[in-house]
């Protein structure tokens, strides 16, 4: 009966649209865990990094890097972008020796958030563009999660060769 | 840690991709982490203990040229199994974008995922594809690697995210501890003598060759003993095509060498050559003359001025011109404390490229890679058993 072939064309296409709906609901729900376990990881970085900043000015009885790494730590959600950037200012204008166990801490907790920003801020990206898909929005699979935001900082890296001091 | 690397191409074939994955491997397990390397090969050949087979490759044209990969469902079931089996906390794929076991490996992986780009594809096949199968292969790779500042241009302008660079390691010392071919270089004193190098394709306009052949030919003639030694693949009659009867004895031609006769050729010559016009991504071949100690004379390319340090571990001349090029050919080999001074400089520059360091940096991306996946975040120690 050609009426029977119109039931299984249906229900074949319902299937379909449900594994398709299924599969992209998994995607953005994947990426959103993701972005939350990076944004801790950057979070932690970032308090390393702060911390270890603050051993060498402690050490060197600089004054303006001891500040900006208490303000680094301290800083509130909205300020911290700002704090951050101004650490990473005055790391770079700071002498730093790769010999020096304090400084050496200072370059290798850089470097790790270096990567961690970049991590980071490609799985906003890809979060965020996902969210933008039709599909995505008529279906309102993103309501689960926060809109991940990415962290602004300029690029954390220190102008020391970061290749001379690993070995 | 234990670490998944995926291989596109077969290790019968040399190739760039497949020296970086076995000397990444080897490096990463120096420092006291396990490995296990997947590529495609055949059954019976022989292979390290830290390879596993994925099968035949077939060649296949991709991108201008022919590659022999490894790709279906037999293949797919291959990766899977892989992947079970090996229980990796991360997994290191090269070249993903290929249609190859690294694609395969990446649709099939739940975990963290790494991935190099080694080429500087500026505008590939796979590239242009549809946008959105590309922003799935994307999307599951957390974080990227790009071997040379080319490569890494490509994925921020074209692929829209940012990649690290971690440049190509060399094994330092493999090619500073090789012995030099009997008999080579020989002498070289003012006004005489003296042996130049040269490696690579040299029927192949990019690399230069036709620019070292004019100095070489222009240079020999009014220098007695000066040599050039060639290895690469290519047949003589081509080698010798535009150089003069009476200079063809002074040129030696090696054929195809493998990894460890290239150390003893680059250790054998006292100028290295490297006259190419364009092309280059990375001038990986500089790095191990540097390492080999030879000092290396290299056309003005951004990438080799970045890697001879804007021309303090290596003298630069402008790219494609013979006349220049044999002027500073002429004015190196009569000055031996010039060049024990570019060799001493490249030794250290060189430094930085050692495989151990890099690895170290590869180690750095995997941990944040780890970190972005399943939330645990790692400290300083857990990357090396200093």
């Amino acid at each position: 009966m050609p009426g029977m072939w119109w039931v299984v064309g249906v229900v074949a296409a319902v299937v379909l649209a449900t594994a398709y709906l299924t599969w992209i609901a998994a995607r953005v729900d994947r990426l959103h865990v993701r972005v939350e376990s990076a944004a801790r990881a950057l979070d932690a970085h970032l308090l390393r990094r702060a911390a270890a900043a603050a051993v060498l000015a402690e050490e060197r009885y600089a004054v303006e890097l001891y500040a900006a790494s208490r303000i680094a730590l301290d800083a509130e959600v909205d300020e911290r972008e700002a704090a951050e950037n101004d650490l990473t200012r005055q790391l770079r204008s700071s002498p730093l020796d790769p010999e020096e166990p304090a400084a050496a801490a200072v370059i290798g907790a850089s470097r790790r958030l270096v990567l961690a920003r970049q991590v980071h801020t490609d799985l906003v990206r890809d979060a965020l563009f996902l969210r933008r898909r039709p599909l995505v929005r008529l279906f309102r699979m993103s309501r689960k999660h926060e809109r991940p935001r990415y962290f602004d900082i300029d690029d954390p890296t220190l102008n020391t060769r970061p290749e001379l001091s690993v070995g | 840690m234990r670490i998944g690397i995926v291989c596109p191409y077969s290790f019968e074939v040399p190739g760039g991709v497949q020296n970086h994955v076995i000397d990444l491997a080897e490096a990463l397990i120096g420092l006291g982490h396990e490995v296990s390397v997947l590529a495609p090969a055949d059954e019976d050949s022989p292979l390290p203990p830290y390879v596993v087979s994925a099968g035949r490759s077939v060649p296949f044209p991709y991108n201008g040229s022919v590659a022999r990969i490894t790709f279906g469902p037999v293949s797919t079931a291959r990766v899977r199994r892989w992947l079970a089996r090996g229980q990796f906390d991360v997994l290191h794929v090269h070249e993903p974008f290929a249609l190859s076991l690294s694609l395969l490996a990446v649709l099939s992986a739940r975990g963290p995922v790494v991935a190099t780009f080694h080429t500087a594809m500026t505008r590939s096949r796979a590239l242009a594809a549809a946008q959105g199968v590309l922003q799935f292969v994307l999307e599951r790779i957390t974080a990227r690697i790009a071997v040379s500042a080319l490569a890494r241009k490509v994925q921020v302008e074209h692929l829209d995210g940012g990649a690290v660079e971690i440049p190509n390691g060399v094994a330092v010392a493999k090619f500073a501890d090789a012995e030099p071919l009997p008999g080579w270089p020989g002498p070289c004193g003012p006004g005489e003598g003296g042996t130049l190098g040269f490696l690579g394709r040299f029927t192949e306009p990019r690399k230069g060759f036709g620019v070292l052949r004019e100095a070489f030919v222009s240079l020999a003639a009014q220098r007695p003993g000066l040599r050039l030694l060639v290895a690469g693949p290519g047949d003589v009659a081509e080698l010798h095509e535009g150089v003069p009867e009476g200079l063809r004895d002074r040129i030696t031609f090696l054929g195809q060498v493998s990894e460890p006769d290239k150390a003893r050729m680059l250790r054998s010559v006292h100028l290295y050559v490297a006259p190419n016009i364009g092309g280059e991504s990375f001038g990986m071949i500089l790095t191990e003359a540097m390492a080999a100690g030879t000092t290396v004379v290299a056309s003005d390319l951004d990438a080799f001025r970045r890697v001879l340090d804007g021309g303090r571990a290596g003298e630069l001349f402008p790219t494609g011109d013979a006349v220049a090029l044999r002027n500073t050919l002429a004015g190196l080999l009569d000055d031996p404390a010039r060049r024990a001074e570019l060799s001493a400089c490249a030794r250290e520059v060189v430094g930085a490229f050692d495989w151990p360091v890099v690895a170290r940096r590869v180690l750095e991306v995997y941990a944040t890679a780890i970190e972005a996946t399943d939330g645990r975040v790692f400290d300083e120690e857990w990357i090396g058993p200093a």
